[in-house]
This record gives C-alpha cells, sequence and structure tokens, in this order.
C-alpha cells in the first residue's frame, strides 16, 4: 500500500504542476486585467497539439518543437487579446463568456484539423529514474523540473525587476501605477500573451507524457481555476502549491474512494475552501 | 394588450403550417425557452451567473423517470417530485452559496462544481441511470381530458400545444415576478447587493427565491424534454449544456422576459435550417457567444426594445 499511496502521491504532484502552471496564469490574467480566462485551456490544448505535430508530423527535435509551439500558442494569444480580450477588460462576465466562446471555437477548429483520435507522441525519452523509494519516468521528471523552473522564474521576475514591480503596482491600484508611467495597455497585453504561453508550455509539455485529446483544455482550465482559487487567486507560489495540493488531493482519493468520482475529490475540497476560508489557503483578506 | 395578443399567433400556427420537421423545432424552442426564461430570472434579472441549472434540468428529467417507474406515478405526478427534488437540493446549493456570500466567479464556480457533482453521481450510479448509456424511456405521458377520458400524449401537434401553454405559464410567473417588488429587489441585487443590503432588502432571501425560481422553471423543462425526446442521459447535466442556455439568453437579450425564447429559437433551428457537422455547431455555438458579447450585449430584442423607444 505504502507503495501505491507514494507512487499515487508522485503522479499528483505532476499532473498538479501541470494544474499550477495554468493556474498561474489564470491568476496573473485575473489580477491584472481583472477576467478569468477561460481560453488558457483551449490554449494548453492548442499547445499541446502544436507540440504533437511538430514533432511527429513535421519530425523537429522534440527541445526546438517545444518552444516553436510556445511561441506560436502566444501568438493566437496575441490575437485573442487584440481582437477580444481588448473590448472585455475589467468586466469579469463578459470576459467569461468571451472566453468560454473562445475555447468552444478552439476546440472545434482542432477537431476539424486533426479529427476526434486520441493522438499520442512517440516516447521522446524513454527510461526511468530510479530512486530510492520509488521510479519516476524520466519524462516526468524532467516535465516537473521544467514547469517548476518556470513557475519559480516567474516568482523572480515578478519580485525582482520593473516589469514584474509595476504589474503588482497595477494590481493594486491601476490609476497610481499610470501615473507613475506605467503603460498599462501594454502591460496588461503583455501578462494576456505571457499567460497564453504558459498554458502553450503546458500543453507542448502534456503532449510527451499524455495522449491528446480534444477535450484536455476544458478539463485542465478547470482544474486550473479550482487550483487558482484553492490558493487564492493573486499568490504566483501559491498557484504552484494550489495545484500540487489538487493533484495530490485527486491521485490520494481515488486509491480510497472509488476513481470514478476522481474529479469531484477536487471539487468538493475546493467548495469547502471556498466557504472556510474564501480568501484561499494563500490569500490574505 | 398588445403584446397578450401576440400569444394567438403561435395557437393559430399549426393550422396553417404543416411541415412536421418545423413543428418540431418548434416545440424543443418552447421547452428550451422555458429553461432559458427561467434561467434568465437568476442570470439576467438578478445577476448571478448560476451553472446549476442544466444540472436542475436534468436531475428532473431523471427524477420525473425514476419516480414513475419505481412509485408508479403518472408523469405530472412525478414532474411534480421532480420540482420538489430540485427545488430541496437548490435550497442546499443556494444556502451554502448566499450565505457564505459567494459573488459572481465565485457563486458560478460553485455552482458549477455541485453541477459536476451531480453529473458525475448519475453518470457512475448505473444501477438506476444506466450510466452514459442513458434511458430509453416507454412511458407516454397522460393527459384527462373532457369526454375522452385518460389520453397519452402523442404526436408533435399535442406537444406542440402542451409546451406552449407551458412556456406562456412559465412567461406569465417570470413577468409577474419580474415587475413586482420582488423584481425590484432582483434589480437592486444585480445593480450592487451590498448596497441593496444596506436599503434594508434581505439580499439572502432574494437571491434564493430567484434562484429556487428560476431552478423550479428549469426541472419543468426538463421533465418535458426527456419525454419529447423518449431519452435521457447524463450529458443533460453537461457544462456543455449551461453554456447553450447562456448563449440562448444572451443571444436572445436579457429584457424582456421574453428575449431568450428568441435566442432558444434560433440556436434550435440553425443545425436545421444550415446543415452543420457536430464540430461545426460548437464553432457556430462559440462564435455567437463571442460576437454577441461584443457587439450585441442587450441581445436581438433587447436591441429591437431600444430602438423602439428612441422613435
Amino acid at each position: 500500500v505504502l507503495q501505491l499511496v507514494l507512487g499515487q502521491l508522485l503522479n499528483g504532484i505532476i499532473v498538479g504542476t501541470l494544474y499550477g502552471i495554468i493556474a498561474l496564469g489564470v491568476t496573473l490574467t485575473f489580477g491584472i486585467t481583472g477576467i478569468v480566462n477561460f481560453a488558457l485551456g483551449a490554449f494548453m490544448a492548442l499547445g499541446a497539439y502544436l507540440g504533437w505535430y511538430l514533432t511527429d508530423g513535421l519530425g523537429l527535435a522534440y527541445p526546438l518543437a517545444v518552444p516553436v509551439a510556445v511561441a506560436a500558442t502566444a501568438l493566437f494569444g496575441l490575437a485573442a487579446d487584440q481582437l477580444l480580450f481588448r473590448f472585455t477588460r475589467n468586466n469579469l462576465i463578459n470576459g467569461l463568456i468571451v472566453s468560454i466562446g473562445l475555447i468552444s471555437v478552439v476546440q472545434s477548429v482542432l477537431l476539424m484539423v486533426w479529427t476526434t483520435t486520441p493522438k499520442h507522441m512517440h516516447y521522446v525519452l524513454p527510461g526511468v529514474f530510479n530512486l530510492q523509494w520509488f521510479i519516476v519516468p524520466k519524462m516526468k521528471g524532467v516535465v516537473f523540473l521544467l514547469l517548476l523552473a518556470v513557475i519559480l522564474l516567474t516568482y523572480v521576475a515578478l519580485t525582482r525587476t520593473w516589469a514584474g514591480r509595476a504589474a503588482y503596482a497595477f494590481a493594486q491600484a491601476p490609476e497610481a501605477a499610470m501615473l507613475m508611467g506605467v503603460r498599462t495597455g501594454l502591460l496588461q497585453t503583455g501578462v494576456v500573451v505571457y499567460s497564453t504561453a504558459l498554458a502553450g508550455l503546458g500543453g507542448a509539455l502534456y503532449a510527451s507524457l499524455y495522449s491528446l485529446e480534444v477535450s484536455l483544455g476544458s478539463s485542465y482550465i478547470l482544474k486550473g481555476v479550482e487550483a487558482a482559487i484553492l490558493a487564492g487567486i493573486g499568490s504566483v507560489m501559491g498557484s504552484l502549491v494550489g495545484g500540487i495540493a489538487l493533484g495530490v488531493t485527486e491521485a490520494i482519493g481515488s486509491i480510497f474512494l472509488p476513481q470514478a468520482y476522481r474529479d469531484a475529490y477536487g471539487l468538493v475540497f475546493l467548495v469547502l475552501i471556498l466557504l472556510l476560508r474564501p480568501a484561499g489557503l494563500f490569500g490574505s483578506r | 394588450m398588445k403584446a397578450a395578443l401576440l400569444w394567438l399567433v403561435p395557437f393559430m400556427l399549426p393550422l396553417v403550417l404543416h411541415n412536421e420537421v418545423a413543428l418540431t423545432v418548434l416545440v424543443f424552442t418552447f421547452i428550451l425557452g422555458i429553461l432559458a426564461v427561467s434561467f434568465n430570472l437568476i442570470f439576467g434579472y438578478t445577476g448571478q451567473l448560476s451553472m446549476f441549472h442544466a444540472a436542475a434540468f436534468g436531475i428532473a428529467a431523471y427524477a420525473t423517470h425514476l419516480s414513475m417507474e419505481y412509485l408508479g406515478v403518472s408523469f405530472w405526478e412525478g414532474m411534480f417530485i421532480a420540482v420538489l427534488v430540485v427545488t430541496a437540493l437548490s435550497v442546499g446549493v443556494g444556502t451554502i452559496c448566499f450565505r457564505f456570500r459567494l459573488r459572481e466567479f465565485y457563486f458560478a464556480i460553485v455552482t458549477l462544481a455541485f453541477s459536476e457533482i451531480a453529473r458525475l453521481i448519475i453518470l457512475n450510479w448505473s444501477s438506476f441511470t444506466n450510466g452514459s448509456l442513458g434511458i430509453n424511456l416507454t412511458e407516454k405521458p397522460t393527459l384527462w381530458v373532457p369526454g375522452r377520458g385518460v389520453v397519452p400524449i402523442e404526436g408533435t401537434r399535442t406537444w406542440y400545444y402542451l409546451s406552449l401553454v407551458a412556456l406562456i405559464a412559465t412567461v406569465f410567473v417570470c413577468s409577474r415576478v419580474v415587475h413586482s417588488w420582488m423584481g425590484r429587489c432582483f434589480a437592486a441585487i444585480r445593480l450592487n447587493d451590498e448596497l441593496a443590503g444596506t436599503l434594508g432588502i434581505n439580499v439572502f432571501r432574494y437571491k434564493l427565491i430567484s434562484f429556487l425560481v428560476g431552478n423550479a422553471g428549469a426541472a419543468v423543462a426538463g421533465a418535458l424534454y426527456a419525454f419529447y425526446l423518449s431519452y435521457i442521459e447524463p450529458n443533460y447535466l453537461s457544462i456543455e449544456q449551461s453554456l447553450a442556455i447562456i448563449a440562448m439568453v444572451l443571444l436572445g437579450g436579457r429584457e424582456p422576459v421574453t428575449g431568450p425564447i428568441l435566442g432558444a429559437f434560433v440556436l434550435t433551428a440553425l443545425p436545421h435550417v444550415i446543415p452543420l457537422s457536430a464540430e461545426l455547431r460548437v464553432f457556430v455555438y462559440g462564435s455567437i457567444l463571442i460576437i454577441t458579447i461584443l457587439l450585441m450585449p442587450r441581445g436581438v430584442l433587447g436591441i429591437v426594445t431600444q430602438h423602439r423607444r428612441v422613435f
């Protein structure tokens, strides 16, 4: 049993970092533009399919395919921001509905281009890390470390650079930040595009681990939003911890409780957190 | 008064319209219209983006069937039980959400969570619900007609009048609620619920009333829809169903009360007018959501009434 629990714990942590990277995008976008961007799920699916297509379809080396997929996703993010989200800033309901509409559009386009058949990428990095207690497939380890690094770097960039502090300032007091010389339009667009790039990265890495289905976008954005709320919207490191907490809850929950309700465990956890600590685990209010 | 006379048109319509497909589209429009109009009470008038609506719709469909099957009651009694079940669940969900003052996005996500949990339970409780395969309903609802006794409700025409009457009843109830002092409390809550609270409006109570009445409407729609289609499946409770309802309301317009019916009509008729593959349909749904929000946030009927006021 211990072996099983440890294995599931590890799986939960790795899936949790994927939730975390989406949650980070959700948190950043919400903090700066006041909308919850459900379309991040669509961008994750887009990144995943692009990553798969570039490697298996066009024969690009995977380490090269990932940045290309991320860049392409970010471009789509830029287009979406300029054409759609620019008009729904600070209008939560409208932004939500536009992003939900966008997720349907992107998913149906993906379906039309790549059909419903699940896509499996060939093993990019076969083999396992054999640690003392348990075995980790190498690729899972690499994905975990990469995502961890990106989240940490984002945190450092937000706290240590001028742009990061400008973003914090803007989140706290938009007008004051504007008066201090922060170019707010640019900042908002930048954050939206950065969030989509994060989602694209999550997707491109996801493609190397699991088989791809178009619906992955909508399920992962739900988890991402759950994780962001769990942690308390606005907290960068919180989104990582929230994602891992969610992943672990689901993984451990499905050992001891029926597997079929896997998605429900996270939801129950989320509802409890929202009721008992409305600001989230790390939020302050 | 003029508006009331307009209701006579759909009553006359089957006399001139003999196209079975067109009538079927209208039956679906009426039933989904009940769903959209009742959702609009919560979303459009009280300003709460509930994602529980598809759940109320689906739970009622299952509850009606299950109570007919296991309690041996008639369709109408089954529908009544379904409304009671949905109302009881809504009291639970609503009390949790509103007692803890969940707003906007948080309200949407918690109602979504409850609705997903309900869907998972129905999906996995196979001994009762037959899981993802769904159930073919063999029972026919019956109606007592003076002079002819109890007759089964069959055929497009009978369903047409039945669903039309149900829709009119829903619109009547909703517009009565909206134009009463209760409706003004809803509007106050929508505009600023903290301010409404300081004005002495019991925010909790009116949010809950709106949530209950809206979900009861969805329950009626669920029972009718299930037995018109003679088939129920867990997808009744899916997120896509919730989105379709939102799309109807946005497209038709949040005001007047009848606005969402137009949205229901367009979205039901569209696949029949232009044959679309399943993927393209999702594409069109999504585009409609985006375009309505960006270009006509008041919906089609909203724009029409707005212009009428101007001229």
